[in-house]
C-alpha cells in the first residue's frame, strides 16, 4: 500500500514539475507578489506612521536647540534617518515633495539665542519687573513640512514628538533662566525689606541644581505570550500572507489534474485496478503538501534574505518552527481538500480554473491576506471568519507575530482540518450521486 | 441469448445484466448474458449506442449493473472486486495515460499499482515495451507519440501484469494500418499464450481474424453468437459485415 501510495506521489509531482504554466502560477506569482506588496505596503505603512520614517533635520541654528533636536530625533522610533546638516532648505524640501523623505524640520539660524532670549526676558519681566533684552523678539518658530501622501497618524506623531522636545528644551531655558535671575531678585527684596540696615545684610549666595533626569518613564512593549518585541511588519504580515496565498492557489492545478483523469479515463483505468482510489487521492493529496511545504519555504528564503536587499526589514520565523509547520501542513490539507471538492463537482478545466482562482482571491481579500483584517471596515471583519486563508493567516500571525505557539494556535488548526474533512466528504457524495 | 456449451471452464458468466442510467429513456442493457471458455477471444459487436461499452464497463467491474450478476474465473465482481481486478486488464477505448509522463514512466506507475515492483517491474516494464514495439520511444512523452503508438502503449499497460482476463474496447480504432496489424498480431500471441479476450470492435475483418466466438448485440441484448465461420454459414451471408447488417440495419446510429 505504501508503494503505492509513494508511486502516485512521485507521478503527481513529476506531472507538476513538467507543467511549466502551473509552476508559474504555484511558484513565481506568490513570489513576486510578496515582494511587490511587501514594497508597496512598506511605503503605505511609513506614510501611516506604522513603520519608520526617513526625515531630514535642517539645522542652520548650529546650537543647543539644533544638537536636542538631532539627538532625540534619533531616538525615536519613527525615524530612520536624520540628514541635512549641509543640505539646503530648498534642496531638503524638494526631497520631501518628490517623496523621498517623509518630513522636513528646519531649525532658522539665531533659533536657540532667540529662544534663549525671549525666556530670560520673560523670567527677568516676571520677577524683577524691567524688560530685559529680547523681550521684543518676535516667536521663534521651527518649522516642519509633510510629504503631501503622509498619513495624519505620522503627521501626528512627528508633531507631538517635537512638541515634547520643545517643551523639554523650553523648560530647561526657564529653569536655567530662573536659576540666573532669582539669587538677583531675593537679594533685591530682602535689601528693600532691610530698608536703612540693607548695607548690613549679607545674602547668602544661592546656586540652583535643578535635577534634569526624567521622574517618570513610559515602558512600552509587546502583549506577545513568549515576550517576543516583533510587531507586524508588512514583512511580518506579508510573507506568511502571500506564501498562504500561493498555497491555496494549488487547488486549481489540483481540481484540473482531477477533471483530467476524468476526461481522459485515467480514473478509469485506475478505478479497474486492485487499489483503493483513497490511496490514489492521498497520494495526490501528498504531492500537492510537498508543493505547499516547498512554496512556503521559497517565500521564506525570500522574506528572509531578498526583502532586506530592497531596504525591507528580514522576514522572522522565532523559535516556534514546529507549528509553522503544523500551519503549512494544515493549511495545504484544507487547499488540497477544496481542490478536490472543485475537481469533482466541475465538469471542465475552465470551469474549475476560474472559479477556483476567483474564490481564493476572494478567500485572501476577506482573510486579510491584501489588507489586514484590523484595516477593514467592522462588517467585513466579522465576515472574515468565514476565510480557510484567514485561520492559516491568523494561525502565522500568531506564531510570527504573537510568539505564541502550538496551544495558541489550535483553534485555527483544528478549523483547517475540518475543512479539509468536510470538503472531501462533499466531494465524495457529489461523486456518488453523480455515479451512472 | 447465451445458449453455449462451453467443455473448458468458464473465465467469465455474465447473467442477466440490466442496467438502466440516472437520465436514460431506456435500459443500456436488457438483459445481457454471455458465458465465455477460458481461452477464448470472445467478440463484441454492435452499432453505436447497442450497449457494448456498458457491458465491458460492468464486466471489468468499473459500472454496477441495475440487475444482474458477473462472476469471472468463478468469482463474484462485486463481493470479491479486489481478486477479479488482479485477474483482469483493461485497454479501453480512450488512451487513458499520461500524456506528460513518457511511455516507460506511465509503464512503471501503473505497473507499481498492481503490485510490481524493483527488478520484476523493470524486467516487466521493458518486456512489455518490446512486446509492443517501443522501447526506442520509451522516454518519449505520450503526447507526442502518433496514434498507433499511442494505442500500442495503451495495449502495454493493460497486459503489464499479465491478466488472465483482457478486456479490449475497441484498441484499434483510428489508426494506420502498420500499428492495427501489429496490434491484432499481438493479441493472437497473447491468446496463445493463455489469456481470454473480451473484444469490441467496428471491424467485422479483425473479428473474423481475431475472435474464436462473436456475439451481436442491439438495443442492449445479445442477437446472435458463435463461431464466426458457423454464423456466416447459417445465416448464408458472403461475410460478417453482411450478417451483421442483416441483424443491426443499415440506418445510420449516431
Amino acid at each position: 500500500m505504501i508503494g503505492k501510495l509513494f508511486a502516485t506521489l512521485r507521478k503527481d509531482a513529476l506531472l507538476l514539475w513538467r507543467d511549466r504554466a502551473g509552476l508559474l502560477l504555484l511558484f513565481v506569482m506568490p513570489a513576486v507578489l510578496v515582494v511587490i506588496i511587501t514594497l508597496v505596503q512598506d511605503n503605505v505603512y511609513r506614510l501611516m506612521g506604522e513603520t519608520a520614517a526617513r526625515v531630514i533635520l535642517v539645522d542652520r541654528d548650529r546650537d543647543e536647540l539644533g544638537r536636542l533636536l538631532n539627538e532625540r530625533l534619533a531616538g525615536l522610533e519613527l525615524v530612520t534617518a536624520i540628514e541635512g546638516e549641509t543640505i539646503s532648505r530648498s534642496k531638503a524640501m524638494g526631497l520631501v515633495a518628490d517623496g523621498d523623505y517623509q518630513a522636513c524640520i528646519i531649525v532658522r539660524e539665531g533659533t536657540t539665542a532667540r529662544l534663549l532670549a525671549r525666556v530670560r526676558a520673560g523670567i527677568r519681566a516676571s520677577l524683577l519687573k524691567e524688560a530685559g533684552e529680547g523681550g521684543g523678539e518676535p516667536i521663534p518658530e521651527l518649522e516642519i513640512y509633510f510629504d503631501p501622501t503622509v498619513m495624519g497618524g505620522f503627521r501626528s506623531s512627528m508633531r507631538n514628538g517635537l512638541s515634547l522636545v520643545l517643551f523639554e528644551f523650553e523648560g530647561d531655558a526657564r529653569m536655567k533662566a530662573l536659576s540666573e535671575v532669582l539669587p538677583e531678585f531675593i537679594e533685591r527684596e530682602i535689601k528693600k525689606a532691610a530698608g536703612d540696615f540693607a548695607d548690613y545684610v549679607e545674602v547668602p549666595s544661592l546656586e540652583i541644581d535643578i535635577p534634569t533626569e526624567p521622574l517618570l518613564t513610559v515602558r512600552t512593549a509587546s502583549a506577545s505570550t513568549a515576550g517576543l518585541t516583533v510587531v507586524p511588519t508588512p514583512t511580518q504580515h506579508n510573507v506568511p500572507a502571500w506564501a498562504l496565498f500561493g498555497m491555496f492557489f494549488i487547488v486549481v492545478p489540483m481540481a484540473g489534474s482531477l477533471i483530467r483523469e476524468r476526461q481522459e479515463e485515467t480514473l478509469m483505468r485506475l478505478r479497474s485496478m486492485p487499489v483503493a482510489y483513497a490511496i490514489i487521492l492521498a497520494g495526490k493529496v501528498m504531492a500537492f503538501m510537498l508543493v505547499c511545504f516547498t512554496q512556503f519555504l521559497l517565500i521564506y528564503l525570500l522574506g528572509r534574505f531578498l526583502l532586506p536587499a530592497f531596504g525591507l526589514e528580514p522576514f522572522r520565523v522565532g523559535a516556534e518552527w514546529g507549528g509553522a509547520l503544523l500551519v503549512v501542513a494544515a493549511a495545504s490539507l484544507a487547499a488540497a481538500g477544496y481542490g478536490i471538492l472543485l475537481g469533482t463537482l466541475c465538469r471542465t478545466y475552465e470551469q474549475s480554473s476560474m472559479f477556483g482562482s476567483i474564490s481564493v482571491v476572494a478567500g485572501a481579500a476577506i482573510g486579510g491576506v491584501m489588507v489586514p483584517v484590523y484595516a477593514m471596515p467592522e462588517i467585513m471583519q466579522k465576515i472574515s471568519v468565514i476565510s480557510p486563508l484567514g485561520w492559516g493567516l491568523e494561525a502565522f500571525l500568531d506564531i510570527f507575530v504573537r510568539g505564541g505557539g502550538v496551544a495558541a494556535i489550535t483553534g485555527q488548526l483544528v478549523l483547517l482540518f475540518m475543512f479539509a474533512l468536510s470538503t472531501v466528504v462533499a466531494a465524495w457524495l457529489v461523486f456518488i450521486r453523480r455515479a451512472p | 441469448m447465451t445458449g453455449n456449451n462451453h467443455a473448458r471452464p468458464l473465465a467469465l458468466r455474465a447473467s442477466g445484466l440490466v442496467k438502466i442510467y440516472r437520465d436514460g429513456e431506456k435500459p443500456a442493457l436488457d438483459g445481457f448474458s454471455v458465458e465465455i471458455g477460458e481461452g477464448d477471444i470472445f467478440g463484441l459487436l454492435g452499432p453505436n449506442g447497442a450497449g457494448k461499452t456498458t457491458a465491458i464497463s460492468i464486466m471489468s467491474t468499473l459500472l454496477r449493473p441495475t440487475e444482474g450478476e458477473v462472476t469471472i474465473f468463478n468469482r463474484d465482481t462485486r463481493r470479491r472486486a479486489g481478486e477479479v481486478k488482479a485477474m483482469i486488464g483493461l485497454v479501453p477505448q480512450e488512451i487513458a495515460l499520461y500524456r506528460q509522463l513518457s511511455g516507460r514512466e506511465n509503464l512503471r506507475y501503473f505497473g507499481r499499482l498492481y503490485g510490481l515492483r524493483g527488478s520484476a517491474l523493470s524486467a516487466r516494464v521493458e518486456e512489455c515495451l518490446d512486446f509492443v514495439g517501443l522501447r526506442p520511444k520509451a522516454d518519449q512523452r505520450v503526447h507526442a507519440y502518433s496514434g498507433g503508438m499511442k494505442r500500442r502503449i495503451n495495449l502495454a499497460v493493460g497486459i503489464l501484469h499479465r491478466p488472465k482476463l483482457l478486456f479490449l474496447d475497441e484498441p484499434t480504432v483510428g489508426i494506420d494500418a502498420q500499428s492495427r496489424d501489429m496490434i491484432l498480431a499481438r493479441l493472437l500471441d497473447l491468446n496463445k499464450q493463455g489469456t481470454t479476450m473480451v473484444y469490441t470492435t467496428h471491424y467485422m475483418e479483425e473479428a473474423e481474424r481475431l475472435c474464436s466466438e462473436v456475439a451481436v448485440m442491439d438495443d442492449g441484448r445479445v442477437l446472435v453468437r458463435g463461431k464466426p465461420a458457423e454464423l456466416i454459414k447459417k445465416g448464408g451471408h458472403a461475410s460478417l459485415q453482411e450478417m451483421f447488417f442483416a441483424l443491426t440495419g443499415r440506418e445510420l446510429r449516431d
